[in-house]
């Protein structure tokens, strides 16, 4: 008994919606709601974060990942530049400090510029504290990443915009500031993007420095209520923290893409 | 002034003996070139006879290997020279218009004249606006690429090059990319320049336009110029054997 191809797409779809509340209802019977209430979602403890969760730690994490991104933005701009000079050793110089940085573990960047610094220079620190520190490791990694990304929107701009930049006489530098790296931008930007969120994570890493009540960020004062409450609680309060800046972001994001793509 | 010398004494553009390899593959094998002063030439040939090579070589987008090549009496072939302001004087015309995607119609005939002639914002509006209007289209100056036909963004691609008011301008088969019914408006714009005395060289596949608005046609294959004369006259009775066999497939 044959099925038309339209009614067998329809049951498929059903059987998908079927699968998915079987699901969701053994989720539901199987979980004990109570003692999660009370280990992952007690109101006091809730309340009791409230103020400093936001203004403190979720203002130091944005702190610390915006001063970490801008660095990186502009340390992975210069990167991919180098990458594609025409000068052989800015291109090698280029390629192993992007090599070096991605495969490094982020934990291990934090804890060379922290312990590592004062040991190689003695009496000589990297300055800033806590955030020169972030600045510069989450900068050094998010610009060895980010360059190659750059690098690659650079190369994504199709080869007739530089002819025709220089055809009007535009010099080459010119050409790729007016002309080439805007439009590279606008095709990194989702990329971009990825790379902040990534950075929001890995900005939790300042941890490895200790942390006062003013230089706090979100995963380290989690850990702290979470040490001191013997509760869960504080793992959703800083989840939910990291979601209020990531998913805005991607909000922002996807309105600057249907923008760019109108001008495309 | 800057150009003391009478312009009309040297041609426009000479070409000496010019040689281009790619690797291993000579594409041009010693050309020679003149364009006086208000001359329109067409180039034409088969696809890989190396025209389109010849005109870049002219704004050195492409280095030549060997040969001269003297703009207005100057040698670009020169290592000395200074490239950027060769190319402000020679407005270029792609196939594929490469208008700059970011920018509005404005914006893209505003840009080189504030960087490059670094006239004032103003300025350089005011010209965009008077050479849309040349080009037919005033009313889409705050159109992006995007939003514009072939026919139209080629015309803008052509009021950009003569918003720095080139002294000659370099045509890439303008019309190639674009849709039959978009090609009149095109070239209608070309005759009009041509019309006004513009220097042109021409690389096209149009023989009605060769033949109504070019004063010399130059037919090339495989790298030479194989003939050269009035268009009419090498369309019509063409001398060369393989003049006769391109010709014919194409009229």
């Amino acid at each position: 008994m044959a099925m038309s191809p339209r009614k067998r797409a329809r049951l498929s779809r059903g059987i998908q919606y079927a699968v998915l509340i079987v699901l969701a209802v053994l989720l539901v019977l199987l979980s004990d709601l109570g003692s999660l209430q009370k280990n992952f979602l007690d109101v006091d403890i809730m309340r009791a974060m409230l103020p400093d969760v936001i203004t403190t730690a979720l203002k130091n994490t944005v702190l610390y990942t915006a001063c970490g991104f801008t660095l990186g933005l502009v340390l992975g701009l210069f990167l991919a530049l180098m990458r594609l000079s025409s000068v052989g050793p800015y291109r090698w110089l280029a390629t192993a400090f992007i090599e070096f940085f991605r495969g490094l573990p982020a934990l291990v960047v934090f804890i060379a510029l922290s312990v590592g610094v004062p040991i190689a220079f003695p009496g000589r620190e990297v300055p800033g504290d806590e955030l020169g520190i972030a600045t510069l490791a989450l900068g050094l990694i998010g610009g060895a990443y980010m360059a190659e990304t750059i690098r690659a929107g650079i190369q994504a701009v199709p080869k007739g915009q530089m002819e025709a930049a220089r055809s009007l006489g535009m010099p080459s530098s010119r050409a790729m500031r007016s002309i080439v790296i805007p439009q590279a931008f606008r095709i990194v930007l989702p990329p971009l993007t990825n790379e902040l969120i990534l950075l929001t994570k890995d900005s939790s890493l300042v941890y490895l420095l200790g942390y006062t009540l003013s230089t706090v960020e979100l995963a380290s004062f989690g850990r702290e209520v979470l040490n001191q409450e013997k509760n869960f609680t504080p793992l959703i309060v800083i989840s939910l923290s990291y979601l209020l800046i990531t998913v805005p972001l991607a909000i922002v994001v996807r309105r600057m893409e249907a923008r760019s793509g109108r001008a495309r | 002034m800057a150009e003391p010398q009478m312009k009309a004494d040297v041609p426009a553009i000479d070409v000496n003996d010019l040689h281009k390899s790619f690797g291993e593959i000579e594409v041009l094998k010693g050309i020679d070139v003149h364009v006086d002063n208000g001359e329109v030439v067409c180039v034409i040939g088969p696809s890989g006879s190396g025209k389109s090579t010849l005109l870049r070589c002219v704004n050195l987008l492409e280095i030549p290997t060997s040969g001269k090549i003297f703009v207005e009496g100057e040698e670009i072939t020169d290592p000395d020279i200074d490239v950027d302001k060769i190319r402000a004087r020679i407005g270029m015309v792609f196939q594929s218009f490469n208008l700059f995607p970011h920018l509005d119609v404005l914006g893209n005939l505003a840009i080189a004249q504030q960087r490059v002639k670094k006239r004032s914002k103003n300025e350089a509006v005011d010209i965009a606006r008077k050479n849309l209007a040349k080009v037919g289209i005033p009313e889409k100056e705050d159109a992006y690429p995007a939003h514009l036909s072939g026919g139209q963004q080629q015309r803008v691609a052509i009021a950009r090059a003569l918003s720095m008011d080139p002294d000659m301008m370099l045509f890439d088969e303008p019309t190639s990319a674009l849709d039959p019914e978009l090609v009149g408006d095109v070239l209608a714009v070309m005759k009009n320049l041509a019309q006004e005395g513009m220097t042109m060289m021409v690389v096209t596949h149009e023989m009605g336009f060769a033949r109504e608005v070019g004063d010399k046609l130059v037919f090339m294959d495989d790298g030479l110029i194989v003939e050269e004369g009035v268009p009419s006259e090498v369309l019509a009775d063409p001398q060369h054997e393989r003049t006769q066999s391109f010709l014919s497939k194409v009229l």
